[in-house]
């Protein structure tokens, strides 16, 4: 479905990316792991175009986006739940939500939407009307996946979502995760917290320094000796 | 056997309540409008001050009451257009109420000018985050070239207003599409650096005038009556500011509409979330410079409007009207009165353009004691006299109880 293939991205002179490579299958959940700054975050931004590649190209259902423009490409069905949330503080949940969903004509298909996200979390549709800069972050993080719910996306791209949430909520998050993709949402899902993720993926890349270097099955990724060392010992 | 009875009460029963609801809002809104009168006709520290003063205390011991602000509230939100159609009404009075009084008649008229142009900064600077120190330079663009326009031809005040709303639109889409890629404070400095050129170009420029200005601007005209000529309503004569008071308080209502409608709008949401956070926007499908880019021509045609009814209101216009200290005392209304909150803009635009005029007692100090009042309101409230802003669903058409 979502086809990466050698892209290179640089800021400036500072190569983030070297000849990075991703396969996606629809319907799958995908981990990429990797420390912080390997470029797990410049992945995604070059996804949904707010950073062009200098080599390569990415190909979404058959259709090459590299080049893009970042609302191209969410209306062609790619959605971004950002890194630190990236809701709108002074606008409250019911407005956040709305925003997922700008373009979509029929009321009442964003009002079965703005169900199935209140189904998931319940918690948002209590305080709808509270501004989301005033949630906690875990609230935030639900806010975030479910204002990415709302565009009812076939591919749903996640940068960390479990960053700097209690342990407790961290499960919350990746069930909420893995109940979304049962309803057919392929994911894309970046994360340091290699355990957690892997037991929802089918499959994951690991990233370091730039460089894909290894993947496969969780299966695989779990006996693989340097991997278990290096990010499966949390 | 008891149930005709129980129809009957629960009829009463709303009957009661809306009897209720509509006193409330005729009660409150003759109470503001009597403050309003009063406050502007007081000279100096007299007894009206005191009528103005004494509602604003009576509002602050009230406002702990429960039931009351219950009330209050409902009603507005029950009667909606009752209460605008009833303000409308109060508002019609005006020129009958000051017909011997003109001076008072211009600064209403004044007021509701600049009520439109920070309508138009409140999409800009409210609604968008975009802080725009060009308006009196929109607002001067409306003016020169409605008047340019009519001077020495035949074109109408009306052909005039409709060339400023273009050209001004155009100007704002100008300095929107420069400006594009400036963040916060550039952009803010751009804008000022725009301001600044206009005034400096129609200060120089022959074709504008010069700093001597363009005068004998023509009077508007419906039929054979214009706009100059006293104006004579039900055998009562009133003076000729009625006519421009008139076409302001229909202007305004235009703009109070229009604006009302763009924030409630998709458009207003996505004005909402470019101001939270362009990147997060941009990740939620949303066109940035479109959106920016709008804001700016709509924005830039509420000062346009403004400025070609000022032209033909003061007939002659010259640089040092459109100058950078009015776009700071347009943005002084708009974060004054709370931004992207329309009736937050009204008060402020009100405050703001009455309240020099009752403090020109203190003469030289005028300023300070202007900016003191400016200063000490936002020590007070830095959100601004009313921040609260509530987005009524009406495109979202959610019922509450089918989620």
């Amino acid at each position: 479905m979502l086809k990466i293939n050698g892209i290179t991205t640089r800021y400036g002179t500072v190569e983030i990316l070297r000849d990075v490579s991703l396969n996606i299958n629809e319907g799958e959940i995908v981990a990429l792991l990797g420390a912080n700054g390997a470029g797990k975050t410049t992945i995604l931004n070059t996804i949904i175009g707010l950073i062009r590649p200098i080599h390569g190209n990415i190909f979404f259902e058959n259709k090459r986006i590299e080049k893009m423009k970042t609302s191209e490409i969410i209306k062609a069905g790619i959605s971004m739940v950002m890194e630190n949330r990236g809701i709108f503080p002074d606008l409250n949940i019911l407005e956040n939500l709305r925003i997922g969903s700008l373009y979509e004509k029929d009321e009442k298909s964003i009002n079965k939407t703005l169900k199935e996200v209140y189904d998931l979390f319940p918690i948002l549709k209590e305080r709808e009307n509270q501004l989301a800069g005033t949630l906690s972050g875990g609230e935030q993080g639900m806010l975030s996946i479910g204002r990415g719910m709302m565009s009812k996306p076939k591919i749903m791209l996640l940068d960390e979502p479990s960053l700097g949430l209690a342990p407790m909520l961290v499960d919350g998050v990746f069930e909420a995760i893995k109940r979304i993709n049962n309803e057919g949402t392929t994911m894309l899902l970046v994360e340091q917290n290699a355990v957690k993720a892997l037991k929802i993926a089918s499959r994951g890349y690991v990233l370091q320094k730039g460089q894909i270097i290894t993947e496969g099955t969780v299966k695989e990724l779990k006996e693989n000796e340097v991997i278990k060392k290096a990010y499966l010992t949390i | 056997m008891n149930n005709p009875n129980i129809k009957s009460n629960d009829y009463s029963q709303t009957l009661y309540k809306k009897i209720s609801y509509f006193l409330t809002i005729i009660v409150t809104e003759v109470i503001i409008f009597y403050m309003f009168i009063n406050f502007l006709s007081s000279e100096g520290i007299d007894y009206r001050l005191f009528l103005f003063i004494l509602p604003i205390i009576a509002f602050f011991v009230i406002r702990g009451n429960q039931k009351i602000t219950n009330l209050v509230k409902e009603s507005y939100s029950q009667c909606n257009s009752f209460s605008i159609i009833f303000m409308i009404l109060l508002l019609v009075f005006i020129p009958f109420l000051f017909k011997d009084n003109t001076y008072l008649l211009h600064i209403c008229i004044m007021s509701g000018l600049y009520l439109i142009i920070a309508l138009g900064l409140n999409i800009q600077l409210g609604s968008t985050g975009m802080v725009n120190f060009a308006f009196a330079a929109f607002f001067g663009v409306g003016a020169y070239v409605s008047a340019l326009l009519t001077i020495n031809s035949h074109f109408s005040f009306w052909l005039g207003i409709l060339a400023a709303i273009i050209i001004s639109a155009l100007f704002g889409l100008l300095i929107g599409s420069l400006t594009l890629k400036s963040t916060g404070f550039y952009y803010a400095l751009v804008t000022m650096a725009f301001q600044i050129i206009f005034h400096l170009l129609v200060n120089n420029l022959r074709f504008t005038g010069g700093s001597g200005g363009i005068s004998n601007i023509p009077f508007p005209t419906i039929g054979k009556h214009s706009f100059g000529s006293s104006l004579n309503i039900f055998g009562i004569n009133l003076p000729f500011q009625a006519n421009y008071y008139y076409l302001v308080l229909a202007v305004v209502l235009f703009s109070l509409y229009l604006a009302k409608r763009l924030y409630n709008s998709r458009t207003g949401l996505v004005w909402n979330a470019i101001r939270e956070d362009e990147v997060a926007a941009k990740c939620q499908g949303i066109n940035v410079n479109k959106g920016k880019l709008e804001a700016s021509a709509i924005g830039a045609i509420f000062g346009g409007m403004a400025g070609s009814i000022y032209a033909h209101y003061i007939s002659f216009i010259s640089p040092e009207s459109f100058t950078f200290h009015l776009s700071v005392v347009l943005i002084c209304i708009v974060i004054l009165g709370g931004l992207d909150n329309i009736l937050g803009v009204i008060i402020g635009a009100v405050l703001l353009t009455v309240i020099p005029e009752k403090i020109r007692f203190f003469a030289e100090a005028r300023m300070l004691f202007y900016g003191i009042i400016i200063i000490a309101v936002l020590i007070f409230k830095p959100q601004g006299l009313i921040p609260e802003r509530i987005r009524k669903y009406n495109f979202l058409n959610f019922k509450k109880d089918n989620i």
